[in-house]
């Protein structure tokens, strides 16, 4: 009997079967709407100083502050209500990861997608250069382009996706590479159909399973780094703090005893990302053909 | 064969070289170095006299011709702020920081592989599934804040580990070593483990992923057809054929690792080159930085031409010229 | 024998194990910033002087409250207009046993514009024209027109010796002939032993330091920048004392039974610049268009300001208690810091009325700009402005970012608003009204630090006078004069004095603490 499902609604059944991959899905999804409702969603607007009060800072979680409301998760140093602080900084890390990733992706895979289509010497020259940018850490790029470019949100996602844009180029040359010798490709061709409407009508959407699966992982990355990247204090300004920074700002408050400044916003950036990079997992467990028994 | 190193060679220099003027360019030219180096204070004079001393008031492509002149004589600069010789400062720190990376991913690999074969031979027990959410922990958890953790239960709660530092140091070879005294592995350990997360867990993916693959092959059903026992399945087969991929990441995470290394080292305060470049772009000292970053370029290129020499004597096809 | 004979002699025994065991210990100290050189002469920041204190001395000393004190130099006076005598100190002896005599005077004065460094200590010297040496106990020194203060640059004079570092006094050569130590002899109280860069600075007791033999045989400097990981390793023992506790551990410090805590008032006070130019790049209306003239240079937005400012929250809240109000650039008792001078009000209704007054009933929005990085609470201080500030309807954007970019930038009169934390280190007001309030004049090398185009011709005719005053009553009197007048003007709002805390394994050590910060082993004793 043939399968009458399409191909996405196939992998969507597939999917749910398993569990935990469903349960990161779903954590992802309220994750993303927390962010995008954050404004509506907050007991308070983190970011607008003239909301804060000083009085308020550094108090434990449950503390009734003087804006009247009960901070659910304590307050920072600056009398930010950390709940909200989490929210907004869930946005902001969610913005760059995105931001990061979609740039990356487009970048990656039109380099990779040249390079394989056109061949030659363009091609060895392009996947000469993208190996070395692989082989090259992501971490040291990314400090040495935000140390010489400045902080800010652009300075940081230029960093992030001059980083992690050969990912995207490596596995999008070798996906195109392997479909460019196939024979509907050189079908497709031999019709007066442009090259150009041919890899962009045929060549790309086949090579996109593998792109998605990186792209999960390297959106979770970049919110990683420019965690990491705030705690060495090469991030974002102070006074929008993304979760990285609110986890920088709160550690040294972790000798005293002042542990919720910390580890709540830890915590939030832990599931984000882990969540991520379970749901990259069963998608990516889902495209390989070879696991199929 | 020797067509494919030379050629192989040919194109690592030729790399180097573009690195190298990308990371000149790219460090001298941004910015104004002169301001971070002398105090805005100084005087007119004094500031005249600092840019003709650090030579930065030569037109750029005559400051990189200087610079790979010295580089060629194994002359890398002089920091801007200590005024030592780069070469001797990065030389200094380097064997703290081998020893922490060479003992994190040795024993990360180990662990890791042995791990994630067993996942990926049993994937359905509750071990395999334990060791695989520990790995995606491994994975995502940003490595300075379980450094900062370890701090707080290892050495401030328990007081079992100290909270950072090297070890007291034993000379081999003309070189100062921590991992020969206990006190010295006592300090290795925490920064050590922060270090080897992040690669025991992709260790232990790559492994399950590439058993769950190759268990599924022809040439293991053969194998079990033909009555050979797991054992020799396991050894035989599985780890020849799984250790394609793993040296390949073994040699690319090495580097990395080597990149991480400056997060670690921070935290634990460990005197290794990671703290150095840290600071010095937090002062922007770019001789240092501009030698960091081509050592680090260099030792992947090599690095990539070794796995390639290694490649072309096990690949037959590569050492007869099949595949270029 | 009789007891009465025994007794004795072991009392004397017992005092020299007692003694002995005191004088073989070991001090370790976890610092927050060390040396970039042995080189004495190669850097003017803070933690470079307090390292070299250990191994060299200064020609004159500068006490626990910043007063000058005999050093190498036992006495001064000027001779004529341009021209001081410094008797030095006898029977002073260098690490190697050789004798200190004036030659190294003139060799350190000498060596100190060719090598060097970036921070350049060429400031201290910069008024000396020339060296001469009377006798090998006495120099006159020559300086370009009268230098009142001379002696007060003098407290940063590291005298080396000019036998040992004859061969290490070119740039090439002084660092390398520093660290390797054979150029690193001085008179200090530690002999040097080895230094990493980043690293251990390990000493070792001179037993013939003049002022007597320190408490610790040994004396081993750890560089630990990261505030908490210091923490940790005086809590895990590792270390035996440590300086700049943070405000945040501070008061959780006060209840662990096994660590003292030290605290002093420090030097440096945060001061507030608002920008007198015509035209100011970071300041603008609420909707984003230019107003039509710098708001600053209105004196009542600027008390507007300053009364917006609740220094009472800024310590207990933001310093959580590490620090004290204050009210003008200098510490109280300082020579220049006039008492005269109130604490401004705290009151954000009489800031709304002035600035509705001068016209900005709207408010309006401003870009503030501090170090992140450099002195405990600073970014945090900064945070707490903008709170204070956009209540009173000033809308501020807050950015504390490196000092490695914060100080060229505002050399180059890139900001508006700015706050950092300024030190008189010298001890008198002629350093700190000299560099910040009078007019930027290099003619009469006056004003180099004002980046706010801050002008007042009274205060510019009072600090020239005073710095050629040598009668030091009438000096202060002038100087205090002079603060009151820049402290009423507002251009310049002091916010807050820090203090420091140092942490110390409980009943270990007893010491007092400077008020410069610094840490010195000699004068760490140990507790009884």
């Amino acid at each position: 009997m043939s399968d009458e499902r399409t191909p996405l609604n196939r992998f969507w059944a597939e999917f749910r079967e398993n569990k935990i991959g469903l349960v990161a899905l779903v954590v992802v999804v309220v994750t993303i709407l927390l962010a995008l409702f954050a404004s509506i969603i907050s007991p308070q607007d983190p970011y607008d100083l003239a909301k804060l009060s000083l009085m308020d800072s550094r108090r434990p979680p449950g503390f009734v502050g003087s804006g009247g409301y009960t901070h659910l998760l304590g307050t920072d140093p600056q009398g930010r209500d950390l709940l909200s602080a989490i929210f907004y900084g869930l946005r902001i890390s969610i913005q760059i990861g995105l931001a990061a990733g979609l740039v990356s992706l487009t970048i990656g895979t039109a380099l990779g997608i040249t390079a394989a289509y056109v061949g030659g010497r363009i091609e060895a020259l392009i996947m000469r250069l993208i190996d070395l940018q692989l082989s090259f850490p992501a971490i040291l790029l990314a400090l040495v382009i935000v140390a010489l470019l400045g902080q800010g949100k652009v300075q940081l996602i230029s960093a992030l996706v001059a980083a992690q844009y050969a990912y995207f180029a490596r596995t999008a040359y070798g996906a195109a590479k392997a479909e460019r010798g196939k024979d509907y490709i050189e079908a497709a061709l031999a019709t007066p159909l442009s090259g150009r409407l041919v890899v962009m009508r045929h060549l790309l959407p086949n090579c996109m399973p593998p792109l998605i699966v990186v792209a999960t992982v390297q959106i979770a990355n970049s919110i990683s780094l420019e965690a990491t990247l705030s705690f060495l204090g090469l991030g974002l300004p102070v006074t929008e703090p993304s979760l990285g920074m609110l986890i920088a700002n709160g550690f040294p408050y972790m000798m005293s005893g002042r542990y919720w400044i910390s580890v709540y916003p830890g915590i939030s950036l832990i599931i984000l990302i882990v969540a991520i990079n379970v749901v990259g997992d069963q998608v990516r467990d889902q495209f390989n053909p070879r696991l199929r028994k | 064969m020797l067509g494919f190193i030379i050629q192989r060679f040919m194109q690592a220099v030729l790399v180097m070289a573009v690195m190298s003027v990308i990371v000149f360019c790219g460090v001298y030219a941004i910015g104004n170095p002169i301001d971070i180096v002398i105090p805005p204070e100084a005087t007119q004079e004094i500031r005249m006299e600092a840019i003709r001393r650090l030579g930065l008031d030569r037109p750029l492509y005559e400051q990189y011709f200087i610079f790979i002149s010295n580089l060629l004589h194994g002359d890398l600069g002089r920091s801007f702020v200590y005024n030592l010789p780069v070469l001797e400062l990065i030389g200094g720190r380097l064997p703290a920081t081998l020893e922490l990376v060479l003992i994190s991913v040795i024993s990360a690999t180990v662990l890791g592989v042995s791990l994630g074969i067993y996942a990926g031979y049993r994937p359905n027990s509750w071990l395999a599934k334990t060791i695989m959410a520990v790995s995606v922990l491994g994975f995502s958890v940003p490595s300075f804040w379980v450094g900062l953790i370890l701090i707080l239960v290892f050495a401030v709660n328990f007081g079992w580990l100290p909270a950072g530092g090297r070890g007291e140091t034993v000379k081999i070879l003309g070189v100062a070593w921590s991992f020969p005294t206990i006190n010295g592995l006592s300090h290795i350990a925490l920064p050590a483990i922060n270090l080897a997360l992040f690669k025991l867990a992709l260790m232990i993916r790559l492994a399950r992923a590439g058993t769950r693959e190759i268990m599924l092959t022809d040439t293991i059903k053969f194998a079990r057809a033909v009555g050979l026992s797991e054992g020799t399945i396991l050894r035989r087969h599985l780890l020849k054929l799984i250790s394609i991929p793993i040296i390949t990441v073994f040699g690319l995470e090495l580097g990395s690792t080597l990149a991480f290394a400056v997060v670690t080292e921070t935290i634990f305060s460990w005197p290794g080159v990671g703290k150095l470049i840290i600071d010095s772009i937090g002062v922007l000292d770019r001789p240092v930085m501009v030698a960091y970053l081509i050592l680090v370029a260099f030792l992947f290129v090599t690095i990539n031409f070794v796995i390639d020499l290694v490649f072309a004597l096990i690949d037959p096809r590569v050492r007869h010229g099949v595949v270029a | 024998m009789t007891y009465q004979n025994f007794l004795a002699p072991m009392a004397f025994a017992l005092s020299l194990t007692v003694a002995g065991a005191a004088s073989t210990q070991t001090l370790t100290m976890g610092v927050r910033g060390g040396p970039e050189s042995i080189d004495p002469h190669f850097s003017a920041l803070g933690p470079h002087a307090e390292a070299a204190k250990h191994i060299f001395d200064t020609l004159v000393w500068s006490g626990i409250d910043l007063q000058i004190e005999p050093g190498l130099a036992t006495s001064w006076k000027p001779v004529d207009e341009d021209t001081w005598e410094f008797k030095l100190r006898e029977g002073v002896k260098f690490h190697d046993g050789s004798d200190f005599n004036a030659e190294d005077v003139k060799f350190s004065i000498e060596r100190i514009p060719v090598v060097t460094g970036p921070t350049t200590t060429a400031i201290y010297v910069r008024r000396v024209a020339s060296v001469d040496i009377i006798d090998p106990h006495t120099i006159h020194i020559h300086t370009d027109g009268q230098a009142a203060t001379l002696p007060n640059d003098f407290i940063r004079l590291f005298i080396v010796s000019s036998e040992a570092a004859a061969d290490f006094s070119t740039l090439e050569t002084a660092s390398a002939g520093f660290n390797s130590g054979a150029a690193a002899i001085g008179t200090g109280p530690y002999k040097y032993v080895s230094w990493e860069p980043k690293g251990d600075l390990v000493l070792e007791r001179f037993d013939g330091y003049w002022r007597g033999m320190g408490d610790w045989e040994k004396v081993i400097r750890k560089e630990i920048p990261n505030d908490s990981s210091r923490l940790a390793a005086l809590k895990a023992g590792q270390v035996d004392v440590i300086n700049y506790v943070s405000s945040v551990d501070y008061l959780a410090l006060a209840k662990d039974t096994n660590i003292d805590s030290v605290k002093g008032d420090s030097v440096y006070i945060m001061n507030l610049q608002l920008d007198q130019r015509e035209n100011t790049p970071l300041v603008r209306a609420l909707d984003g268009s230019d107003l039509d003239e710098n708001p600053f240079r209105d004196l009542r937005v600027r008390q507007a300001i300053d009364h917006a400012i609740d220094r009472e929250t800024m310590v207990d809240i933001v310093l959580e208690g590490l620090g004290k109000p204050a009210n003008q650039m200098m510490p109280p008792g300082f020579f220049g810091s006039s008492e005269k001078i109130p604490m401004p009000e705290y009151s954000p209704a009489k800031s709304k009325k002035l600035l509705a007054d001068a016209g900005y009933s709207e408010g309006f929005e401003v870009d503030l700009y501090c170090t992140g990085d450099r002195l405990p609470g600073d970014a945090a201080i900064c945070q707490g402005l903008g709170q204070m500030l956009t209540q009173v309807g000033i809308r501020t954007n807050v950015n504390a970012i490196s000092k490695t970019v914060y100080f060229p930038a505002q050399a180059r009169l890139d900001y508006s608003m700015f706050m950092n934390g300024w030190g008189t280190l010298t001890g008198e007001a002629s350093y700190t009204l000299g560099g910040l309030a009078h007019s930027n004049n290099p003619e009469v090398k006056l004003g180099a630090y004002n980046r706010i185009e801050y002008e007042n011709s009274d205060v510019d005719r009072l600090l020239q006078t005073g710095a050629r005053m040598m009668d030091a009553t009438a000096r202060r009197a002038t100087y205090e004069e002079a603060m009151e007048k820049v402290m009423e003007d507002k251009a310049y709002i002091s916010i807050v004095q820090l203090q420091t805390v140092w942490g110390a394994k409980a009943g270990m050590l007893q010491f007092t603490p400077r008020f410069d910060e610094d840490t010195l082993a000699f004068f760490m004793k140990s507790a009884p």
